[in-house]
């Protein structure tokens, strides 16, 4: 066991890093985003010392046309400065140094100008977390709860009412239904606020602001759980080995206990497991329409104004806590029951 | 134990128990009939017809089916029979922001009328664009459009509003959760508030005098609205507070001083006399400042004045159009209070007015205040804070309204503000293309009109000055007073001559649909946006696009997943192991990250939209085909078919995918639904399309219309979310059909 997880653990991590390079490469190739364009010369000259500081440009005292596209020409006190970018294999070695070296992921050029990536992304993480966690604690229970009432219930009109709701919240995409939350929950009945409150206001609004979000985090999660269960139950209820059970003597309810929703879990337990893992990501819809200052809002805005050490940064996080979360998946598999081993060769 | 029944073979006699049988005990049945194998009587069925059986028996996906079916004739077929353009702005405003109108007239239901409540009503203006908050989307001339309370006020025969009521003294409620104002307004109108509608203005009835215990009621109130206000300290209840007319003046007691404090305001600069009708505009605001400098000039006594205005309240709302996020730099509408106590004490309105503070990080912004009567944060301006604001030591909190000004540090002018609020129905179809007042209509135009037999006119100019503004002679009727897009008659004072034309203009009262050469109203049944865009069209056409590229993603992806899985199932061993590698790379970037680099690369057009989604999407199906390849690969058909020289492009081609096809177009089926969701959800996030319109485009496009406009979300999300959920449905009910393992089983 030991030894496959380490495996698997490894092989993780030599996906992460080709993914996180490969996206490096592309999102370099985009060419450096000069946000200081038109602005004063020593604005300009400071933007480019600190990228020449990175390691992504290199300058010289006069022009170079072998070089490529000159970024910039800058005089400052007298001296010329002639800008150029890096080739891209040498700006990915420098990147790969700071970070290995000085765990620095580089500055931010928009978002916060002259901000550590990793510090705008750490003042951002919480907030994310936060939500998922309530959204977790609130939904696992509901959904397993959902879901062993509509398998024990099964072809009643309770399994089909939670199967048909089950379908159609799965159905409609996460944005229609936050969109439509707000509008009902703050717009039109003013229980709740429409934005994410800024750290000033009181803690009543605080709170309550945390409903609307964790209520559409929640749908989605709930409605898989709820589905999940339910097919997991139904397939152990109708086993040999239940019946079994109710021949040897026990009652239904001991039946189900014992058996049953044992069995169940098996495959369930490592998905809730895995949900934690998702903790760490942030919502990109919800945190753009609700204005919740998170790393998923991060990630669009940081798409949008090109700021791409951020978005280095906030890629490695979705990326890493993708892999984790499968990770954390196939091995816990193996703990709750060691007859399986996931992803492992025949 | 022998029973007595029992057969005893023991006893019987020897013939008895080996009887003889000779031939002739054996007869021939149908020895003339020829008997050849029977045709089955049941039907023969074949793969397809079986799956289809079992389809047709699940009710929810043949409901599915058919509503995806309708869906998608109407995508087809919206778009070439519906003419209106959707690629350009409607060639009249009138066309802007149409709610949906299926109905007439069915109170509200989907009959192009929409319910307005709390809006801020300028009656001194009858130019839309003073109505706030959303300029642009109201026509209404002035408070004659509002029933107020049930009755019939207006003199004017506007009847885009209907019903409601109209609030005065409202205070807005507190910026991001605003309460429901109901019990103010009913209070506020209980106790008699006048609107004289007959001029088009307002005129506050002040009361005589208001007690403590009666400040205490107001507050009680909008405590009850506003969870957010602060308890309201015992020590600032005024003993008496008196507005009159001849003396106009604030008495208070401050508990802490001592002091009582009289602040007269002077006839001129307090009260504006509302015998004709109110304006506000250009007035000065009401100027206490003199009387507050005078204490403030104590420095003693500044606590005192501090008091005064925790306790003489104010207003204005900072915070957005009926609770939308505060955009900080607009302040806003405001007038100036009009106090008229020349009227009997039986017309007493009690006014509520609201203190409050402007918070922190509002603080010291210049706000611009979007109505010219009162200018409150001029260069020099202070605006008082939160921190600035302490009665008696407790700190008097709130947020979001304010209302001093300042030229220094201390305060010089309060304003008391009162914003009337208004609630009603309005139809905007009646409101847009029906009855509109000061249209310019040209002397062509007349013309045209009586060639059709509408009107008749006759203009003749001065022969001494033919440019002169008035005519000599002017006639005008009008003879079809059902077709006319002229309505009422009109006068030669109201025709001029404009000179840049060169021709005679006049104002009108028209019937808009009919000016802008319209038979009758125009109907749109899921409205019109911002330009003017028939919703109805723009929602199919998108979802045009949806199905397109969700189609166009799923062959792709099929194809090539088929074949990719097919070459990795089938050859196995390092083949097998490197595209494996592959597609574990591929799938482990999270898709969003794929999905914008691709478009911050290429662009976002079709073609990289395309790309994009397919770039990941085929895995699904590969990973399903190469397990399947893997099951049938070493089976003995297979064996035995290579043994004969089959090659193997004919072993995957003929022998193993017809029988994995099943499962695998199983696995595949969901893929249509799913593509447009994620088209849908990446093109909401603003990484998708640029100037196409496909639905996430355009609920991408609405969102920021969710609070004044929620028919142009309702309708591109009910769409989306029927064609999601009758494809789930669909695609289920299809799986389960058509899964092999399922086949031939009667449930």
């Amino acid at each position: 066991m030991l030894k496959y997880s380490i495996k698997r653990i490894i092989l993780a991590l030599i996906t992460a890093f080709i993914i996180i390079t490969l996206t490096f490469f592309l999102v370099k190739s985009l060419g450096i985003a000069d946000t200081t364009f038109g602005a004063k010369e020593n604005v300009r000259y400071g933007f480019f010392m600190k990228q020449y500081n990175l390691g992504y440009v290199e300058y010289y005292a006069y022009e170079r046309p072998d070089l490529g596209k000159l970024l910039a020409h800058l005089t400052i006190d007298g001296e010329e400065y002639f800008f150029y970018e890096k080739p891209l294999v040498i700006q990915y070695g420098n990147w790969l140094r700071n970070i290995v070296t000085k765990w620095d992921w580089g500055t931010s050029t928009s978002i916060q100008p002259n901000t550590s990536a990793i510090y705008i992304i750490a003042e951002r993480l919480p907030t994310s977390m936060y939500l998922n966690i309530v959204s977790v604690f609130f939904s696992v229970p509901i959904g397993i709860g959902l879901g062993i009432l509509a398998g024990l219930k099964k072809n009643t009109w309770i399994d089909h009412l939670i199967s048909t709701l089950v379908m159609v919240f799965i159905s409609i995409p996460s944005f229609v239904v936050i969109s439509f939350l707000i509008y009902i929950l703050a717009y039109q009945t003013h229980l709740l606020p429409s934005l994410w409150p800024t750290p000033s206001e009181p803690m009543a609004v605080k709170v309550s602001a945390f409903i609307i979000p964790v209520l559409s985090l929640s749908f989605g999660s709930i409605c898989g759980y709820t589905r999940f269960v339910r097919a997991e139950l139904c397939e152990v209820m109708s086993s040999e080995y239940l019946l079994l059970a109710r021949t040897k003597g026990l009652t239904k309810n001991q039946a189900i206990t014992r058996h049953a929703l044992k069995n169940a879990f098996v495959p369930i337990l490592p998905s809730i497991l895995a949900e934690f893992i998702g903790i760490f990501g942030g919502s990109m819809i919800l945190e753009k329409l609700y204005s919740i200052p998170g790393i998923g809002d991060l990630y669009i805005r940081s798409i949008n104004e090109k700021d791409y050490n951020v978005l280095m940064v906030d890629m490695a996080i979705f990326t890493t806590v993708g892999l984790l979360a499968g990770i954390i998946l196939d091995l816990s598999y193996g703990f709750i029951d060691p007859r399986i081993r996931m992803g492992e060769k025949k | 134990m022998k029973k007595n029944n029992d057969f005893d073979f023991e006893n019987l006699p020897i013939e008895a128990r080996d009887p003889e049988i000779s031939q002739e005990d054996f007869t021939l049945q149908q020895a003339d009939k020829e008997i050849h194998e029977q045709k089955f009587q049941t039907k023969p069925t074949t793969f397809l017809k079986d799956s289809l059986k079992r389809f047709s028996k699940n009710k929810s996906s043949v409901v599915a089916a058919y509503i995806l079916g309708i869906l998608i004739l109407l995508s087809i077929f919206v778009p070439i029979f519906d003419k209106n353009d959707v690629s350009n702005t409607a060639p009249d405003s009138a066309y802007f922001y149409l709610e949906p109108k299926l109905f007439d007239n069915t109170n509200g239901f989907w009959d192009g009328t929409v319910k307005k409540t709390n809006v801020p009503v300028d009656t001194s203006s009858h130019d839309q664009k003073d109505w706030w908050p959303n300029l642009s989307t109201y026509k209404i001339d002035g408070i004659s459009n509002y029933h107020i309370d049930g009755t019939r006020f207006t003199s004017d025969i506007n009847e885009y509003a209907r019903g409601g009521y109209a609030k005065i003294g409202y205070y807005g409620g507190s910026g991001l959760t605003t309460a429901t104002m109901s019990s103010m307004s009913s209070y506020v109108l209980e106790h008699r508030a006048v609107l004289n509608l007959a001029t088009t203005s307002l005129t506050l009835k002040t009361f005589e005098t208001v007690d403590a215990d009666k400040i205490k009621a107001y507050y009680d109130i909008a405590k009850a609205d506003d969870p957010y206000l602060p308890a309201l300290p015992s020590d600032v209840m005024p003993q008496n507070f008196t507005i009159g007319l001849a003396s106009l003046e604030f008495v208070y007691v401050s508990d802490d001083t001592g002091l009582e404090v009289t602040i007269p305001l002077t006839e001129k600069k307090a009260i504006h006399n509302t015998g004709s009708a109110l304006d506000v505009s250009g007035k000065d605001p009401i100027d206490i400042g003199q009387v507050i400098m005078d204490y403030i000039d104590d420095p003693t006594h500044e606590l005192a004045h501090q008091n005064i205005f925790s306790k003489f309240y104010f207003q204005i709302r900072v915070d957005g159009p009926e609770g939308t996020p505060a955009d900080k730099s607009v302040c806003s509408l405001i007038r100036a209070i009009e106090l008229d106590c020349g009227d009997t004490a039986s017309n007493a309105l009690k006014v509520y007015i609201k203190g409050g503070i402007i918070p922190e990080d509002i603080g010291g912004q210049t706000i611009d205040v979007g109505y010219s009567g009162v200018s409150f944060a001029r260069s020099n301006d202070f605006l008082i804070r939160e921190s600035k604001f302490k009665v008696a030591g407790k700190e008097f909190k709130n947020s979001g309204y304010w209302a001093v000004e300042s030229s220094t540090k201390m305060c010089k002018t309060a304003h008391l503000a009162v914003c009337t609020y208004a609630s009603f129905t309005y139809d905007s179809y009646r409101g847009q293309f029906g009855r509109r007042e000061d249209i310019s209509i040209y002397e062509f135009e007349f013309e045209i009109y009586a060639d059709k037999g509408y009107i008749d006119y006759f203009i003749e100019p001065l022969d001494s000055d033919p440019t002169r503004a008035d005519p000599s002679t002017f006639y005008f009727e009008i003879l079809d007073k059902e077709n006319s897009p002229i309505m009422e008659d009109i006068t030669a004072s109201d025709v001029y001559f404009e000179t840049s034309s060169d021709m005679f203009v006049a104002n009108c009262t028209v019937r808009y649909y009919r000016y802008l050469g319209l038979d009758k109203m125009p109907k749109f049944l899921f409205g019109t946006d911002k330009t003017g865009r028939d919703m109805f069209k723009y929602v199919f056409d998108g979802l045009k696009t949806s199905l397109l590229i969700g189609l166009a993603t799923f062959a792709i992806c099929f194809t090539f997943g088929l074949i990719y899985g097919a070459i990795s199932g089938y050859f196995g061993g390092t083949v097998d192991l490197v595209m494996e590698r592959i597609t574990d790379v591929l799938s482990g970037i999270p898709f969003i990250v794929l999905m914008t680099l691709i478009i911050l690369k290429a662009g976002q057009n079709y073609l990289t939209f395309g790309i994009a989604l397919c770039l990941t999407g085929w895995i699904g199906t590969a990973s399903t085909t190469r397990t399947q390849f893997y099951r049938f690969r070493g089976r003995e058909y297979v064996l035995a078919s290579r043994t004969l020289g089959a090659s193997d492009a004919r072993l995957i081609a003929k022998h193993i995918l017809p029988n994995a096809l099943g499962t695998i177009i199983t696995g595949a089926v969901l893929m249509i639904p799913s593509v447009i969701f994620s088209e849908a959800t990446i093109s909401y996030l603003g990484l998708g399309f640029k100037n196409a319109s496909s639905l996430g485009v355009i609920l991408s496009d609405n969102q920021i219309e969710l609070l004044s406009h929620p028919y142009l979300l309702l309708f591109p999300s009910a769409v989306i979310a029927l064609i999601m959920i009758s494809f789930n449905l669909f695609g289920n009910g299809l799986r389960d059909a058509i899964n092999p393992s399922l086949k031939g089983e009667g449930e």
